[in-house]
């Protein structure tokens, strides 16, 4: 287990460094380069389930600094267990929610990460009454449920495309939903609740190109 | 092929010693065991009394000598050793064994006894261990679809169990008793006898044994201890030389030790036939058949007793039937068959008791246009109360190019009508996290019952579907054989291919509130399995059979595969975790199917010593047992693949003082265990609870 979360990191590194790399400036000078990013250990704890109502706060997350926040405007989406929220649209209806005071969204694409390049022509769903954009469920939004090793892992060729809450584009791809990204989840042992994903933020107001060059 | 090759070739040259010995002696004819005589006749393929080695279809025919010298006492475990037939695990741990045939599910395969169906599947699995085999003629399989003879079910092909006819004056009969390992104690006892007009049969059969643990480290037993009894009684009279009548009854009863929990199982069937020779060409025969098959399950905590689950089955079918048949010369036979099933069934978790009604009508020409050229064709109209009416025609036929090699193909209809659970369950796991599962005609108010609960999240599907109605699953089979005989040697090849649409699936219906899913049914799959199967037996000398047998597998989703093909399904990368795209040699095929499987038997007889020896060797390439990583199929990705293995069994059997049998082998030989991929982590489970040593006595008087 040590030796294959070394090898993860190891992947990360040289993928990270690659990136880095090939990150040339062949942008128009007034456009800061988009850049490729991970997002390790994101917490989402929650209490209650198992048929208990569901509560605590959400995680909140912004693409522009690239980490976790408190504040109640400056986050473009949240994380509480297997639920992820927008910042835009309305509150679902669960107890301990943010408010909604952005404009973000999300498109559900299929393919690898490196498929989605733009953003444009998607169409973006925003929380409702009742309801994520991310559709709650196994099968159903990001994430499979597998019964017989109660191991919760996403949906293969699920990418989800935001729109912030201020109006720029992401693309994420969600690696982890246990502590430290193992590669073989041992469902007893394994801490869950913890994100790690990759995505790539184009800072540029109107700009819809997913891609880093 | 993990061949312990010291002990296998010990046993081989034992039996090749046997041989040398037997030698120096007396030619005394016996029957053989795996090649065809000319009077080995089967009765499934048409519903007529057909000589196998004349027949157009793939049929695999067991012999009551097989059965006895292989020491094997229940069906499943003579089936495992047929060439395209294979008794599979269940993919859950501790799961029930179903049987496959030409790649096809245990849910599409019908079990007869003596021509009528058995009923009682668990998720849609029959457990082959139910039937006992110590008083069976034979045991017939057509492969392919029957639904054209047999209607629903008979997709993948058709089990049919033959019981014995008493043939001599003097009673006569056995008893036996068989132990092997994990205290498997069967004791059964036959008594048969024809006086005059009249001929009776009596069988009692009980099995009981203390189960095996496939999962030591976890708590409970995979097989827990249980004991069962089966009872048969058959009564076989001539009233005149053109009426005849045949009344047989069973009793199964088997019960699990899981106190303080109980599960019960029960079945009984009613078999009533009348023939009338109505003319010297014309034959009618009035069927009445009843069978009632009972499940108690109570789920108890040990604790404060307290009932967890209680899970009751109650399955009833009535059917009458009439066959009429006209021989207009020995090769020119036409049937014709009505029947009317009555089928009821309460069920725990259904939301009331059910009952189906439905009325059926079936042709069939057996015909010769030409002296070496055999046509069958037949079809059948089944009307149902529950779904659309289906029509199942089939045409099969035979040319015997010379009397050393003959082509034979078949293409014919089967279909499944939905099941009980398809249509009426109505089910919310409270232990297993609060999920709910709704049948067809019941998914409507389901849904309702729970928007008025405010139990629903979103609904997944358009609300004006709900409720529409359910067809039957159905395939098209293609058969084309080819059969060549050299004096010694018998080959016989088939090729086979299986069309299935409209199977049905879950999907999920509606997401709740507590992040669950409500599920409910929908016809969709498009499957197909292909490829081929093989069969040589060769004779070197008159005491020793020797016979192989391949098959060649390709199982397929079809719209996995067109999705797989345009690059729509992903995995992810189990180092990188990241999404990778699917080519189409990453999809591995539909679970459970193995490529490749093989069987090899040496069956060796010592007159003189009136003794017998055989070895059979079963081998089963790779199969995945479910998707793991959430793109709904099997790939290369997943983790989930058991490899291959090798399965050998070995008996000896020798009689004493004309009357006294005495049977020694093993199953299992190799003592194969192997590993089960489900397994979590630092959890062992087998795929096999490894050798089962048994001796055996038998006394024939």
């Amino acid at each position: 287990m040590i030796k294959k979360t070394a090898n993860f990191f190891t992947y990360l590194f040289i993928f990270t460094a690659f990136v880095a790399c090939s990150d040339d400036d062949d942008n128009g000078p007034d456009l800061i380069a988009v850049e490729s990013s991970t997002a390790t250990n994101v917490p989402a704890p929650q209490t209650g389930g198992q048929g208990e109502p569901v509560g605590g706060p959400f995680t909140k997350f912004s693409f522009s600094t690239g980490a976790v926040t408190t504040s109640d405007t400056e986050w473009d989406i949240a994380f509480r267990g297997t639920s992820i929220a927008v910042n835009g649209g309305v509150v679902t209806g669960t107890d301990d929610e943010p408010e909604r005071n952005g404009d973000a969204g999300v498109s559900i694409e299929s393919g690898t990460f490196a498929d989605i390049t733009t953003a444009e022509g998607l169409t973006f769903a925003q929380d409702a009454d009742g309801a994520f954009a991310i559709a709650s469920g196994s099968d159903n939004g990001w994430y499979n449920y597998n019964p017989a090793t109660f191991t919760i892992t996403p949906i293969p060729g699920k990418i989800l495309v935001f729109r912030t809450h201020d109006g720029k584009y992401a693309k994420v791809e969600i690696l982890s939903y246990y502590k430290d990204a193992p590669a073989e989840i041992d469902a007893m042992s394994d801490e869950a609740r913890y994100y790690t994903f990759n995505y790539v933020y184009n800072p540029n107001e109107g700009e819809t190109s997913l891609t880093i060059n | 092929m993990n061949l312990n090759k010291c002990r296998l070739s010990l046993f081989l040259s034992l039996i090749a010693c046997l041989h040398v010995i037997g030698q120096e002696n007396s030619p005394s004819q016996k029957d053989s065991i795996l090649t065809e005589n000319l009077d080995e006749v089967v009765v499934t393929a048409t519903r007529t009394i057909r000589q196998l080695s004349s027949l157009p279809l793939p049929v695999t025919l067991i012999a009551k000598k097989q059965l006895q010298q292989t020491g094997f006492t229940r069906l499943n475990e003579i089936l495992n050793e047929q060439t395209g037939i294979i008794m599979t695990p269940d993919a859950t741990i501790g799961g029930g064994e179903g049987v496959q045939i030409q790649g096809i599910a245990s849910d599409y395969v019908l079990v007869l006894i003596d021509g009528v169906p058995v009923v009682g599947r668990s998720s849609g699995n029959l457990d082959l261990s139910r039937f006992a085999i110590g008083n069976i003629k034979q045991v017939e399989v057509v492969k392919g679809p029957s639904s054209s003879l047999f209607g629903s079910e008979a997709l993948g092909g058709v089990i049919n169990i033959i019981t014995e006819k008493p043939s001599s004056e003097k009673i006569n009969g056995q008893v036996s008793h068989r132990m092997a390992s994990f205290n498997n104690q069967n004791t059964n006892l036959t008594i048969n006898q024809k006086w005059k007009k009249l001929g009776y049969s009596l069988f009692a059969d009980r099995l009981s044994t203390d189960g095996y643990d496939l999962a030591p480290t976890q708590e409970g037993q995979t097989i827990n201890p249980f004991y069962n009894y089966t009872l048969n009684g058959r009564l076989y009279v001539d009233v005149s030389d053109t009426w005849n009548v045949f009344a047989s009854g069973r009793y199964f009863y088997q019960e699990f030790d899981v106190a303080p929990s109980t599960s019960e199982e029960q079945d009984l069937n009613l078999h009533l036939k009348v023939n009338h020779k109505a003319t010297s060409k014309s034959q009618l025969q009035y069927e009445l058949y009843y069978t009632n098959y009972v499940t108690d399950e109570k789920s108890i905590d040990p604790i404060d007793n307290e009932l967890l689950i209680a899970n009751d089955f109650d399955q009833r079918l009535f059917r009458p039937e009439i066959r009429f048949n006209h021989t207009f010369s020995p090769q020119n036979i036409l049937t014709i068959g009505a029947g009317y099933n009555f089928e009821h069934l309460e069920r725990s978790l259904f939301a009331g008791d059910v009952t189906f009604e439905s009325q059926y009508l079936y042709s069939q020409f057996d015909f010769k246009p030409l002296d070496d050229f055999n046509i069958i064709i037949g079809a059948r109209f089944d009307n149902h109360s529950e779904y659309h009416s289906q029509l199942s025609p089939k045409i099969s036929g035979r040319y015997d190019l010379s009397p050393n090699f003959a082509i034979k193909g078949s293409v014919g209809s089967g279909f499944k009508a939905p099941d009980f659970r398809q249509l009426y369950l109505d089910f919310t796991n409270a232990a297993g996290g609060g999920y709910s599962v709704f049948g067809k005609e019941v998914e409507q108010a389901g849904i309702e019952r729970l928007q008025e609960n405010d139990e629903i999240a979103t609904l997944q599907v358009d609300a004006s579907e709900l409720g529409e109605p359910l067809d039957a699953e159905s395939s098209i089979g293609y058969n084309l054989g080819f059969v060549v005989k050299k004096g010694k040697l018998s080959t016989e090849l088939n090729f086979f291919r299986n069309d299935f649409k409209n199977l049905i699936d879950t999907r999920i219906l509606a997401s709740k509130t507590n992040g669950q899913n409500v599920f409910g049914y929908i016809n969709r799959d498009r499957v197909y399995t292909q490829g081929l199967e093989m069969d040589i037996r060769y004779k070197p000398w008159k005491d020793l059979n020797l016979s192989a047998g391949y098959q060649l597998l390709y199982a397929y989703d079809k719209d996995k595969r067109e999705a797989v093909k345009n690059g729509e399904v992903f995995a992810r990368d189990p180092e990188t975790l990241q999404t990778v795209r699917l080519s189409t040699s990453d999809y591995f095929g539909l679970e459970n199917r193995s490529r490749h499987t093989l069987n090899a038997k040496i069956f060796y007889e010592v007159p003189e010593w009136d003794a017998n020896a055989n070895i059979r060797v079963t081998y089963r390439s790779q199969f995945g047992l479910t998707d793991q990583n959430g793109n709904d199929l099997l790939d290369v990705y997943d983790g989930t693949f058991a490899k291959g293995y090798a399965l050998v069994n070995l008996t000896f059997g020798k009689t004493f003082f004309e009357h006294y049998q005495l049977q020694l082998g093993a199953n299992n030989l190799l003592d194969f265990k192997g590993n089960n991929p489900l397994a979590t982590q630092d959890n062992e489970v087998l795929l096999n609870p490894g050798i089962q040593l048994f001796t055996k006595i038998n006394i024939q008087f």
